[in-house]
């Protein structure tokens, strides 16, 4: 446990990837999760069959239920757990930033150079070729050396670490999710996309551009409404 | 362990510093959520005797805060937490009283490897709960001590998360790791105040606003509970769980409350005030539900700034009620309403009302420093008036004890009581709707104040289709197990022997209430659904409900199972309050409740009456209870629950019915036992 420290409140205007709660800001990077690395590689030398499809979001649109993150845990473990699922929506659930800063939509990008793939030493993290070449891991051949976390460009990492079974686990578009009554894959049903009640997610077939999260975080609100209702009108004086 | 639930409850003792685990499965007979505890209230609060419960801020208190069955499971509108012990809100006496919030803090108690965490003793110093999975660490709060709720949260994130980047990182909990946020229940200035009025809070802006417990917490001197948690939730049937979502997203709307859809910036229920904070309905009602409307009269703005500091305080929105928008002429009521008459009015009326009949004032006989009396209302007022509660200066002593205790300290309690101008319908604390909507009234009085359960206020209100009212009263009598194919439970006629035939005074009327007991104990109190998200009584429920939760538990029970589960709670909570002195005689409403006036503007189209053999829908805005009448339908009520009809006390032959020969045993040896 950190030392109390006093807050020294938000010295920068936060945008939707970087939201902070309160004095958390004025704490260092550092710290966690299996050993993220500074500054992950992002690029390769070598070519990969793109994948045939890939979630895409709209931040603005999602409310940060974690529904996603309920069923993403629920259809390949048949347990409830978050902290499991392959899809983080990290929700300032008090509520201190605003909308839209409040939220980070944490999904694998199936990237079309997968730096997981690249790095595995096993072999573990793949290809799937018999089904539309979906980045996924064998967790039969998965040694837990955590490769693939750490070299995850992502923040936070979108490769997971399941602390049950001791292995990395990333999105496979629920092509292996036995608790989700629909079929899965580039042309299923992942059960995040469809059990999300806002809409907020999305299966697409063309590889969105991969220079930042534009290409992933879309416009799919519907006409009406897209943004937050605005203030309530004007309200009766008080007659009394 | 059950599905769906951990399978252990947190104890923790702040006077001995001990903590202990109490196995859940011994509570399992009574559902999850609140009925367990109840039950935890009675064996650690009543059953060894070594408290009068009396006192909500004797450090024998116990307070169970209770995770429902049904959250962190993935089942919508199911993530609310519920609290109960004695609350200080209410008078003459401190009433066994329940209530429950939304939020996230059920859902991460749960996943954090708890069903609840039970409260009792009283820390000599301040202190905070932290909570991160299995452990439990009882922490120094001097440093908290005295801050508002939002910054005591975000200090207590950023002391849990250490160097943890949220938004940007995981972390590590137990070679486990978490994206996730501590969730922290907490109180502000005006519970440290101990004051009647003070609510915990959790987030930005859900406020367990029901009972006053802040106070119990400020008493105690625990300033927060902070929990974070990475474990599992296990379900009979995962795939079933996500299949009831899908029928329910196509049968039903999934994304919808009692009026409209939800998205960002709208709640499940009401529409969002700040459209700057993103909401939904799957925990249960998440930010500024009903708190966003402490100021409603005011511009939008204000009306923001207003419940910030209604939240930032820490201060319930009920207990420190001004006045309601909806404002109408209700036939008898006394002149000084000015035929403005408020569906609710709470302790800011009632400095109002003093001070324009000259009683309360600058110098004057109730010295009203430091509020700015001229500016009643207002933003600046209200702050005024948290401030002067929270610090207990000038009038803000007698204002933080409530409007009853304010009023017997200032000689004015019966005279006030008697001409309306407390306008509470029982036990001194703020309710609405309470009339015509009947069913809410006795609620209210069996309860321990506001029962705060739409489930059927709309249900019985005219059809929107044409559908004749004695037809759509035939469908809605089908769900009202077990009470069903009874449609006089539904007429609320209110004069004349119709009334006392089939009507308010009624052996019908007795049904329509337990249901909504039974319902509300089991399904909304301990499995933790939202009121305003279930039932959705004219069309999916009971299947949907059902549905979810054969899915997580497993169980084999039907609704009617289910519905005897809710008795079985509701029985235990009137043996409680049963034990600390409620009987027929305390069991009384307000004088003004019995008098023309007493009624309200309907929200919902009305009322349906039966009369001389028809039936109508009818705003009643002139009803009024008759004294009798009240008595009457009390004996009727007593009845339907195996209560002792002269007391209104549970009998050994109901409470061994619900396996709970231990209870009765307890209550006959205090002579508290009905015959």
């Amino acid at each position: 446990m950190a030392e109390f420290e006093k807050p020294e409140g938000r010295k920068k205007k936060l945008n939707r990837r970087e939201f902070l709660v309160g004095s958390g800001a004025a704490l260092a990077a550092g710290a966690i999760a299996a050993g993220t690395p500074v500054a992950a590689k992002t690029s390769s030398k070598n070519s990969y069959p793109k994948s045939e499809a890939y979630i895409v979001y709209d931040s603005r649109v999602c409310w940060g239920c974690q529904s996603c993150m309920f069923a993403c845990s629920a259809a390949h473990y048949g347990e409830a757990n978050p902290a499991l699922s392959r899809i983080q929506i990290i929700r300032d659930a008090p509520s201190f930033t605003t909308y839209p800063n409040d939220i980070v939509m944490a999904l694998c990008r199936q990237c079309v150079t997968p730096l997981c793939v690249e790095n595995c030493p096993t072999g573990a993290a793949h290809i799937d070729t018999e089904n539309g070449n979906i980045r996924v891991i064998d967790q039969d051949k998965c040694i837990g050396c955590k490769k693939c976390i750490q070299m995850c460009p992502q923040r936070p990492h979108r490769t997971v670490w399941n602390p049950i079974i001791k292995k990395s686990t990333k999105c496979d578009l629920c092509i292996d999710a036995p608790y989700w009554s629909k079929k899965g894959g580039p042309d299923g049903e992942p059960a995040c996309v469809t059990i999300c009640p806002a809409k907020a997610l999305k299966l697409v077939k063309t590889a969105p551009t991969q220079e930042d999260i534009k290409g992933y975080d879309v416009d799919m609100a519907p006409p009406d409404p897209k943004l937050p209702s605005g203030p309530a009108k004007k309200k009766p004086a008080p007659k009394s | 362990m059950a599905n769906g639930f951990t399978g252990k409850i947190a104890r923790v003792n702040l006077t001995t510093k001990e903590i202990s685990t109490i196995d859940t499965e011994k509570y399992k007979e009574f559902g999850g959520g609140y009925g367990i505890g109840a039950a935890i209230f009675w064996d650690l609060a009543v059953e060894p005797g070594e408290w009068d419960l009396k006192d909500p801020f004797d450090p024998h208190h116990v307070l169970p805060i209770m995770a429902g069955t049904l959250a962190a499971t993935g089942v919508p509108g199911a993530g609310r937490t519920s609290i109960c012990g004695l609350s200080p809100e209410t008078f003459p006496t401190s009433e066994f009283c329940r209530g429950n919030f939304g939020g996230r803090f059920a859902t991460m108690l749960k996943l954090a490897g708890w069903d609840g965490i039970v409260v009792e003793g009283m820390a000599d110093s301040p202190v905070w709960i932290n909570i991160i999975n299995d452990q439990i660490r009882i922490e120094d709060a001097s440093e908290l001590w005295g801050t508002d709720t939002w910054e005591t949260q975000k200090r207590i994130a950023a002391m849990v998360g250490g160097r943890t980047r949220y938004g940007e990182e995981w972390m590590e909990i137990d070679k486990s790791y978490s994206t996730g946020i501590p969730q922290i229940l907490c109180i502000g200035p005006v519970g440290e105040a101990r004051s009647r009025l003070a609510a915990l809070i959790t987030g930005s802006g859900v406020s367990g606003r029901v009972g006053g417990h802040g106070a119990v917490f400020g008493a105690k001197k625990l300033k927060a509970i902070s929990v974070i948690g990475t474990q599992s939730i296990k379900m009979a049937d995962a795939k079933g769980v996500m299949d009831a979502r899908l029928w329910h997203m196509t049968n039903g709307n999934i994304t919808t409350g009692s009026f409209g859809p939800a998205k960002p910036g709208s709640a499940s229920c009401n529409p969002c005030l700040r459209a700057d904070r993103r909401r939904n309905s799957f925990y249960g009602g998440e930010t500024m539900c009903v708190d966003q409307f402490w100021l409603e009269t005011a511009e939008p703005r204000e009306q923001d700034l207003a419940a910030e500091a209604l939240m930032r305080y820490g201060a319930s929105g009920w207990g420190a009620h001004f006045v309601g928008l909806f404002l109408s002429d209700i036939p008898g009521a006394p002149e000084f309403f000015n035929k403005q008459v408020p569906v609710e009015t709470g302790i800011g009326w009632y400095i109002k009302y003093l001070y324009e009949i000259g009683e309360l004032g600058p110098g004057r006989k109730i010295d009203s420093a430091p509020l700015p009396m001229e500016e009643w209302g207002s933003l600046q007022f209200r702050k005024a008036f948290l401030d002067a509660v929270s610090r207990r200066v000038g009038i803000g002593d007698a204002l933080a004890e409530g409007a009853f205790h304010a009023a017997e300290k200032w000689g004015r309690l019966e005279e006030d009581l008697e001409n309306g101008a407390l306008r509470m319908p029982a036990w001194g604390a703020v309710g609405h709707w309470t009339l015509p909507t009947a069913e809410w009234a006795y609620n209210y009085l069996l309860g321990a104040g506001d029962p705060s359960w739409h489930g059927l206020v709309g249900a019985v209100g005219p059809s929107q289709d044409g559908t004749p009212i004695e037809k759509k009263l035939e469908a809605l009598s089908k769900k009202t197990i077990p009470y069903t194919d009874d449609i006089f439970m539904f007429n609320y006629a209110w004069k004349g022997k119709e009334a006392w035939k089939t009507g308010l005074y009624s052996e019908h009327k007795a049904k329509e209430v337990a249901f909504t007991r039974y319902y509300a104990s089991f399904w909304n109190e301990s499995m933790a659904f939202c009121e305003m998200f279930l039932p959705s009584i004219m069309d999916i429920t009971p299947e949907i409900e059902m549905k979810y939760y054969k899915a997580v538990t497993g169980r084999n029970d039907s609704f009617e199972d289910t519905m005897r589960v809710g008795q079985k709670i509701w029985t235990m909570e009137r043996a409680i309050r049963v034990m600390h002195g409620r009987s027929r005689s305390t069991e009384v409403f307000a004088p003004f409740m019995y008098r023309p006036g007493a009624g309200c503007m309907t929200f919902f189209g009305g009322v349906p009456i039966y009369e001389e053999g028809k039936w109508r829908t009818d705003e009643a805005p002139d009803m009024y209870l008759d004294r009798q009448g009240v008595e009457d339908f009390k004996t009727h009520f007593y009845k339907l629950e195996g209560w002792d009809k002269e007391n209104g006390w549970p009998t050994r032959k109901t409470l061994e019915g619900y396996g709970m020969k231990y209870v009765a045993d307890t209550m006959e040896k205090k002579g508290k036992l009905g015959a």
